[in-house]
């Protein structure tokens, strides 16, 4: 229903009046139109529908308006004329380029898809690279952020990261003068009892001025101290929001409640905000004061997994940090000889440290994706190239008519900036989809993929990207198409210049469109082989049908004599499972890498200077260890049932060992001993350590220890029952699906001790995958680079070769005529479209070995410039291109004699 | 000068205007021309139509002020020139011609 009374105070819809505003003459003649319009919107109550026929008759004279002022001359608002000008010419021209594309839908639809390929695929690259190595750490000043550890830089030995011990720390601290704050931390899993289910919990343990240096409060409660870090301290515990959702369902009652951590008592003191992360997620933070003052931790020769974070000081720099790192770290080799020989320091900035790992590939990637957006840019200036040699006609007849050259190119870019502007938009949409998919595929331990979004950043690489595409090769086709002369396109016929220059032109891209796609296709052979060497690397043990978990005996009350009645116990009732052949438990599992590593000395021979101590992986195991992970014994005896706490100490040696220390000897009956020359052989004092000279029983074939692509170190096996390790991983070897023993794998543990739960239960399979899951990715990305790179080379060079076809149909025709038979023509044309492959793989080529070192990185088993790689990637490529020659060549041999010479 | 030339719908538009007699503004003509003429006219063929008359020189406008319920804009009050009323007797003419010695054949039915 209509009601006048309040009519009066509505307005018609602004939009449309400002519209009529634009449109309609000032003065009374446009003000008398408007005012009609209003009151008949008035007169018809001022309703929804009123609103509509406003609308409609607004549009009506808008467009009546606008064609009476193009057709009649009739002036255009005064003051306005010349933007009108070159806005009408605007949106004239749009509206023309989007009738030319619509009529030949094929063509807009190639250029679109091309378009929003290269540029989805290069956004969502670049998203990555955006948010994992470009955008600032979420941290308070995160440039001034430092990350210090100390490194084993001795002589003839490769550099080593061993972590900072305690004391040099505390040195640090005292005599460094380029930092505000320094601070000590490291990861530290800790059992979460008491609760329903014991939890193993993601911890991080750090010096109390942890939280103050990195500039971070909790959201609620207070942070750590120094007074935190005293040894009779109360033990307290900082939860990260994830885990008080979780575990206190975001009650901030929380505070002063008590979580029992590795049987230690900690009160919970403060929440952290929510997306707080140090280098990992963690669900909990604790303080050095529960551990402060234990020995192990003293002992300045004892490197416990610790790094440094330090906030520069204003001004200082981090090469000045690093240098003054080192010179104290010179001085205290100098001080303690005995404990820090050879031992360093090495600084970073705290984000690079982050993103290490993945910046190689990350930017491989950035490179080869940026390549992919090329190939898609030089196709679309090649389809517009071909248009344009095909409008040649339609601009010669418009720029004889008077249209300036100018705005002839103008149109044309007009073209290409549309195509680019909507290749653009879709291309936004690939990527969010591409970005999701790589985010779910990335391979677990990415760093600051919580970073990764489709961002503001990313909107404005697309569009640039896009805008790029459209401007610089859109504006190659529209010069060449606007240098028509006038006259002699309208001549009828072959006007052999132009087609001529166009076709040169575009030969000249698609030449370098197959260079591209051969580096492309070069990088994914070459990581296509990386991830085959990858995948045979002979690990030396038998990885099928293998299951392995881990527990920790964290705690006062494991005793050892309570710990090895657990794993014996662990052991006898995971053999007994149907199915299970052997079972057994290691410190340290083949591909994981080693949980300690240790200079040694060698019984008879004599020991070296400190800094060129031997070091090697000592990785206690129960026996049956061997036996489970199917390893080979090449000399001597494995570990068996006469293994005792009390009996004679013995070890197993891996081959390398035994080859690097006793070359052409018997390494059977040899002694070592773990540790220093000066570490005491036998028991002293009560908690002194000690470590006994241990008699080589057996030696082992290498496995891989480190990943499945670092050298297999020097190893030692010794018995599980001489030194009770508190963390172990259980392995066991089934007849069926190994998966399937998780559960009853559980079931014994939890029954055995319902405070302790099992994590990183996992197949030795998964355990491999999971090694080389980074280099699958890579290679599985990188293929597709390449497939849609060749994909749109042939493309390309497909439409090349048939419009040259579609060009000399007149010339072949005669040919024809005077004789020349099918395979001549054939021929011909493959010849002519063959040439600017070959010539594009030989610039490829070189290009790929200019560019070999960027890539070598990322490769394994295999060089950058391997040659049997490169023969089948350029055989590849030059066979797709014979196919993209071959079918516009047989429709060429096709061409009717009489009827090529009856179109002239 | 020869009388100018009319178009149908040019033509239904001046006499709209003359009907109106003198008070004819652009509402009035349009529902005019939908009363008598069943002719539903979109107002941007209506307002370039009167304009193209008036270039012509058919027409001529003079404003009358507004009123509240058009937001005080003004009305453009339309008359017929003299060259409109010739242009408009010429036009009949040229049907009278053509229409002599078919009444019989298109008279309507009577019945």
């Amino acid at each position: 229903m209509s009601r006048p009374d309040d009519a009066g105070d509505r307005r018609p819809p602004p939009l449309a009046v400002w519209i009529l505003g634009r449109v309609l003459p000032r003065g009374p003649r446009g003000d008398t139109v408007l005012g009609d319009l209003v009151e008949e919107w008035q007169a018809h109550g001022a309703t929804a529908a009123a609103t509509l026929r406003f609308w409609r008759q607004t549009v009506s004279v808008a467009v009546r308006y606008r064609w009476r002022r193009e057709h009649v001359n009739e002036p255009a608002p005064a003051g306005e004329r010349n933007t009108r000008m070159s806005l009408d010419n605007l949106v004239q021209d749009v509206r023309y380029a989007v009738r030319s594309y619509v009529k030949a839908p094929s063509f807009a639809l190639t250029i679109l898809f091309t378009l929003a390929l290269g540029i989805g695929a290069s956004t969502a690259i670049f998203s990555m690279v955006n948010g994992i190595l470009l955008r600032p750490l979420p941290l308070p000043d995160p440039d001034t952020l430092v990350y210090a550890t100390e490194v084993n830089a001795g002589e003839g030995r490769a550099e080593r990261t061993i972590s900072v011990a305690w004391p040099n720390y505390l040195d640090w601290r005292a005599r460094a003068r380029s930092f505000a704050a320094l601070a000590l931390t490291r990861e530290e899993p800790l059992t979460l009892t008491g609760v329903e289910r014991a939890q193993r919990l993601r911890g991080r343990r750090v010096t109390g001025n942890f939280f103050a240096l990195i500039g971070v409060s909790p959201a609620i409660g207070r942070g750590f101290t120094d007074s935190d870090d005293a040894p009779n301290a109360a033990p307290v515990a900082l939860v990260s929001n994830g885990f008080w959702q979780t575990q206190f369902a975001g009650d901030p009652a929380a505070l002063g409640r008590v979580l029992t951590l590795d049987g230690t008592a900690y009160t919970v003191v403060g929440v952290l905000p929510a997306g707080f992360e140090y280098l990992r997620p963690y669900d909990v933070f604790v303080p050095m004061g529960p551990i402060a003052g234990g020995g192990y931790l003293t002992d300045r020769g004892n490197h416990n997994g610790f790094s440094a974070l330090g906030r520069l000081k204003p001004g200082v720099t981090i090469a000045s940090a690093d240098a003054e790192l080192r010179a104290i770290a010179a001085a205290l080799e100098r001080e303690y000889p005995n404990s820090n020989s050879a031992v360093s320091v090495r600084t970073f900035r705290l984000a690079d440290r982050i993103v290490d790992s993945v910046r190689q590939t990350l930017l491989a990637l950035f490179g080869a994706v940026g390549f992919l957006l090329l190939i898609a840019c030089v196709n679309v200036a090649n389809l517009l190239i071909a248009r344009g040699a095909g409008r040649q006609h339609e601009l010669a007849v418009r720029a004889a008519l008077g249209g300036g050259r100018a705005r002839l190119a103008t149109q044309l870019l007009v073209e290409s900036t549309l195509v680019s502007v909507c290749g653009g938009t879709l291309g936004v949409v690939v990527a969010a989809g591409l970005l999701r998919l790589l985010v779910a595929m990335a391979p677990e331990g990415t760093p600051r993929l919580a970073d990764v979004r489709l961002d503001a950043a990313a909107l404005l690489f697309a569009f640039g990207a896009a805008a790029l595409c459209g401007v610089v090769f859109g504006a190659l086709p529209a010069f060449q198409a606007s240098s028509v002369g006038g006259s002699h396109a309208l001549v009828r016929g072959r006007s052999a210049g132009f087609a001529a220059r166009s076709h040169r032109l575009r030969r000249g891209l698609i030449a370098v469109e197959t260079a591209l796609a051969l580096m492309l296709l070069a990088g994914a052979g070459l990581m296509m082989r990386t991830l085959q060497e990858l995948t045979q690397v002979d690990t030396g043990i038998r990885s099928d049908h293998l299951l392995t978990a881990r527990f920790v005996l964290a705690g006062e009350q494991w005793t050892p004599p309570r710990r090895v009645g657990f794993y014996d116990a662990v052991i006898a009732r995971a053999s007994a499972l149907p199915g299970v052949g052997h079972a057994a438990l290691a410190s340290s599992l083949p591909i994981d890498g080693s949980n300690w590593n240790s200079i040694f000395i060698v019984g008879d021979k004599p020991v070296p200077e400190r800094s060129k101590l031997p070091s090697a992986a000592f990785t206690p195991v129960s026996t049956g260890y061997f036996e489970t992970m199917g390893m080979r014994l090449l000399r001597g005896r494995l570990f068996d049932r006469t293994e005792t706490p009390d009996s004679a100490k013995v070890i197993v040696i891996n081959d390398t060992l035994a080859r690097r220390l006793w070359p052409g000897e018997e390494a059977i009956g040899k002694r070592l001993k773990q540790g220093w020359p000066e570490t005491p052989d036998r028991p002293g004092k009560p908690g002194e350590y000690f470590s006994p000279w241990r008699e080589v029983v057996g030696v082992v074939s290498d496995v891989k220890f480190n990943g499945v692509t670092n050298d297999t170190p020097m190893q030692v096996y010794l018995p599980l029952v001489h030194d009770y390790a508190r963390s172990v991983a259980l392995v066991v070897r089934s007849s069926t699906e190994p998966a399937s023993l998780v559960p009853a794998i559980e079931a014994i543990v939890h029954d055995l001790d319902k405070d302790l739960p099992l994590f990183q239960v996992r197949t030795m399979e998964q355990m491999l995958d999971a090694s080389i899951a980074r280099e699958r990715m890579s290679m599985l990305i990188f293929a597709v680079f390449a497939i849609v790179a060749v994909a749109l080379a042939s493309v390309g060079l497909y439409g090349v070769v048939a419009h040259g076809v579609t060009e000399r149909t007149h010339e072949i025709g005669v040919r024809m005529a005077l004789g020349a038979d099918a395979r001549h023509v054939l021929g011909l044309v493959v010849r002519q479209g063959l040439s600017m492959a070959l010539v594009g793989t030989a610039i490829g080529l070189a290009g790929a070995f200019a560019l070999s070192r960027w890539i070598d990185a990322l490769l394994f088993g295999v060089t950058a410039t391997d040659p049997a790689t490169f023969a089948v990637v350029v055989s590849t490529l030059l066979a797709v291109a014979t196919i993209a020659c071959y079918i516009p060549a047989w429709r060429a041999t096709r061409v009717d004699p009489t009827t090529a010479l009856r179109a002239e | 000068m020869p009388p100018a030339y009319l178009g149908e719908f040019e033509h239904l538009l001046l006499l709209a205007v003359l009907r109106l007699a003198g008070e004819a503004y652009a509402l009035d003509i349009a529902r005019e021309l939908d009363v008598r003429a069943g002719r539903f006219v979109s107002r941007g063929a209506l307002y370039t139509s009167l304009d193209r008359l008036e270039d012509k020189g058919l027409l001529r406008w003079k404003t009358a002020p507004g009123t509240p319920a058009r937001n005080g804009m003004p009305r453009r009050l339309y008359t017929v020139t003299p060259a409109g009323l010739t242009a408009l007797r010429a036009s009949r003419q040229t049907l009278r011609r053509m229409w002599r010695g078919l009444e019989d054949l298109l008279e309507e039915p009577t019945s």
